[in-house]
């Protein structure tokens, strides 16, 4: 009974998913609450002579008197209803529009580099295991060997200078704008679709981008080559080329489309890689996405920020697995439930 | 004597006088202009140590005045400095060199009288023993280890069976294969030839920088110097030379990436061993909390856990590493046994009455224990990475010099733009180099013991 197989797995996988975010909600609110330091100190001046009932206020206003467990209770529903509170220190701010805003750009960021690395990635480990031992798949592997173990936040420091700078007297070295998300003393900070403005939106983008592909680039094309690899010696490949068709028919109509499984699982498990990237290549370029939102919030303790933060990327991570094993399913009848 | 003169009877008189006046002068010592001058006493000479204490005991006899001061006079290499106090005296010797000090005592009337010691300083001997006590312990246990195997296989020690003895003369043949396999394999090979060389520099790194170390402590240098014959890549922002905390960092880096990545795999293994053995429930458990570990991207948990704990130090750092690492393994290894567990040779095991504990420390355990080596190896890698990037971000443990803090230093004073460049490009490297090294022979030791991956 393939059909009623399918719909129980379908069934398990959504119960696991449901069951994941929330120990996602959980698990956040622990470490959150466990953390030091009072938030009440970082958002009033240290002064004796404060009125105590701006202070009463305060807390009041944030709950910060209840008990844990009517905290949690509290924010269980809020989570769910919507009602994420306001930001500590951006106090006018709501943290659900806060976050919406910075997701806006991650998701931009992430997306463009995203896109780049799997298509450079794939096409760069494709044809290093087509063309295996040979010169460009040596030094594509040696090269991204390099790039994997190299820290995100390191090769953003050296684009940020290279392209800050006239390397040796070059004058006619290209200058890219290396902060910010679009060039804000031109055109204030309110996003508006107007062509300078997406200009200057791309332009600031490129430098962001590029580190974040390069960085992941390596990942992709190492495991893109090493699973065409494996395929390549499989059975049936040998029969493809007894058939009489030419390498290139081979890769494409037996090997690559083989070779495509693990990637949708790598892509699916990269997500989280990304995101973390995201977070130090936000920090450096003052790009003001989640990640940037995140470390700033995590120095100022700003509690409704970072518990909706975190859900919302591991909110993330958990539906691309959930896509990636639904699309595996899909794509490879092989695959047995686990 | 007018009056002598006066009196002719006087004149009898006045010899006796002059006599008596001599010996009022003689008997009864009058305080003139001209008192003794005190003696000054500066003690024996000394030869001490780099960083021990030098008392300096002068002493000062003189007859009934006071004494107003005593100054010692430090000569070294041509500066003069003049100290005014107490005739006892304790330095701690910072310079290395011959002092000379005089000490010059006064007393109320202006006499004065110095005395010279000469203080030679010597760099202190390293005392080997106490300084790389670990080496020494890790020698011994080695020798022994090789003697107690060589002593093994030859038969000389005799309580073993015959079995062990053939067991163990296996596995030093295996291991011997295996490392010649290793550096057979050109990855494998590179990545020992990189590990040798970062080995041998955390071992040895604080002996050859040019200048010492104590994190917990000011720098001794003016800060944000340019590179210089004296500081090769320039002085830090907390006044440190740059390349001496380059080498320095090697040590630290190792040791984080190495300490986590064995708790990180130990954690996952046993999990993972747990779960993929017992099944059912408890497995489903532990992997949905596998799951909201794995979803909550690493580096955001690391953060959390670190500001959880407030002031980081260096094992806290390793610890966060290490206890938030594991669930990659534990997946790994869960997999592995889950496979394992269905093969027909734990069937007959079971057939003839083993029992779970014999099953997995005959079987499984040696079947999965490549395949968690592997993994660990490259465990280090990517620990070595998270330790850098939360340094950077501004958890550095606290008191130490590795590469993430000084990235993390170089970056906050804009190193660039104020001409250090090496301040970022070489900790970096070293970061690049050390990292690719552990991802070489992971995945060459990956290749070798993997029997599916051998065939290509």
């Amino acid at each position: 009974m393939p059909g009623h197989s399918l719909r129980r797995v379908l069934l398990k996988r959504s119960i696991n998913v449901c069951i994941t975010i929330f120990g996602i909600i959980t698990i956040n609110f622990l470490l959150i609450h466990a953390m030091p330091g009072d938030p009440i100190l970082n958002m009033v001046p240290r002064d004796p002579k404060l009125d105590p009932a701006v202070k009463q206020d305060l807390i009041d206003k944030f709950d910060l008197n209840a008990s844990l467990p009517e905290r949690y209770v509290a924010y269980l529903y809020n989570t769910f209803t919507g009602n994420w509170g306001t930001s500590y220190m951006q106090s006018h701010r709501q943290v659900i529009d806060i976050i919406s805003e910075d997701l806006r750009w991650t998701l931009l960021l992430v997306g463009t580099s995203t896109v780049f690395t799997l298509l450079l990635g794939m096409a760069v480990g494709a044809y290093g295991a087509y063309r295996r031992g040979g010169a460009f798949d040596m030094s594509s592997t040696a090269i991204s060997l390099f790039f994997y173990g190299m820290p995100i936040f390191w090769f953003a420091i050296l684009l940020q200078m290279l392209f800050n700078s006239y390397p040796l007297g070059m004058d006619w070295w290209p200058q890219l704008p290396t902060g910010s998300y679009f060039d804000t003393k031109t055109y204030g900070t309110e996003f508006r679709w107007e062509w300078d403005i997406v200009v200057s939106v791309l332009q600031h983008l490129i430098l962001p981008a590029a580190t974040l592909s390069i960085g992941s680039l390596a990942g992709v094309s190492l495991v893109m080559r090493s699973s065409l690899l494996d395929v390549m010696t499989e059975d049936y490949i040998m029969t493809a080329r007894a058939k009489g068709l030419t390498d290139l028919q081979v890769l494409r109509w037996h090997a690559l489309p083989n070779g495509m499984t693990p990637m949708i699982a790598l892509i699916a498990l990269s997500i989280a890689f990304v995101i973390s990237g995201a977070y130090q290549v936000e920090y450096i370029f003052n790009y003001p996405g989640i990640g940037y939102t995140t470390l700033n919030a995590i120095w100022d303790l700003d509690f409704p920020i970072l518990q909706f933060v975190v859900i919302v990327g591991g909110v993330a991570v958990v539906i691309a697995n959930f896509v990636a094993d639904l699309l595996l399913i899909y794509i490879d009848p092989r695959i047995k439930i686990a | 004597m007018a009056w002598c003169v006066t009196s002719k009877r006087g004149l009898a008189v006045a010899p006796i006088l002059l006599i008596g006046m001599f010996m009022a002068i003689g008997l009864f010592p009058v305080t003139t202009a001209q008192s003794l001058p005190p003696v000054a006493e500066a003690g024996p000479d000394q030869t001490v140590c780099l960083g021990d204490f030098i008392t300096l005991n002068g002493t000062a006899s003189t007859d009934d005045v006071a004494i107003v001061n005593y100054t010692w006079t430090f000569s070294y290499g041509g500066l003069n400095r003049t100290l005014t106090g107490p005739v006892n005296s304790t330095f701690k010797s910072s310079l290395l060199g011959a002092f000379v000090i005089t000490l010059n005592v006064t007393d109320d009337e202006g006499n004065y009288d110095t005395d010279t010691v000469t203080i030679t300083i010597l760099e202190r001997p390293t005392n080997i023993l106490k300084e790389y006590w670990w080496g020494f312990v890790i020698i011994g246990v080695l020798a022994s280890l090789i003697a107690f195997v060589y002593l093994l296989i030859n038969g000389y020690i005799t309580f073993v069976s015959e079995v062990t003895r053939e067991k163990s003369r296996l596995l030093v043949k295996r291991s011997i294969g295996l490392t010649r396999e290793l550096m057979k394999n050109k990855m494998g090979a590179a990545g020992i030839i990189i590990l040798v060389f970062f080995g041998l520099l955390a071992i040895l790194g604080p002996t050859l920088a040019p200048y010492k170390i104590d994190a917990t402590q000011e720098g001794p240098f003016a800060m944000l110097q340019k590179p210089s014959s004296d500081h090769w890549m320039g002085t830090s922002s907390t006044g440190f030379d740059i390349f001496s905390e380059l080498l320095y960092g090697a040590r630290i880096s190792i040791i984080v990436g190495v300490f986590s990545a064995i708790i990180a795999s130990i954690l996952g293994a046993v999990i993972g061993l747990y779960s993929g053995f017992v099944g059912g429930w408890k497995d489903e458990v532990i992997m949905r909390i596998n799951d909201v570990i794995l979803s909550i991207p690493w580096l955001v948990l690391m953060i959390l856990v670190a500001a959880m704990l407030g002031e980081i130090t260096l094992s806290a750092i390793i610890l966060i590493i290490g206890l938030t690492g594991w669930s990659g393994t534990a997946r790994l290894v869960r997999a592995q046994v889950m496979s394992l567990r269905e093969r027909q040779y734990i069937e007959r095991a079971r057939a003839i009455g083993s029992g779970d504990w014999h099953i997995i420390s005959k079987h499984i355990l040696p079947n999965s224990f490549p395949l968690v080596f592997a993994n660990t190896i490259l465990t280090v890698a990517v620990s070595i990475l998270a330790e850098a990037t939360l340094s950077f971000l501004k958890m550095r443990p606290m008191g130490t010099v590795t590469w993430g803090t000084m990235l993390s230093y170089a970056s906050e004073a804009s190193a660039f733009h104020v001409g250090l460049h090496w301040w970022i490009v070489a900790p970096g490297l070293c970061i690049v180099s050390l990292v690719l090294g552990f991802t070489l022979l992971g995945h060459a030791l990956d290749e070798i013991t993997n029997p599916r991956l051998r065939r290509r």
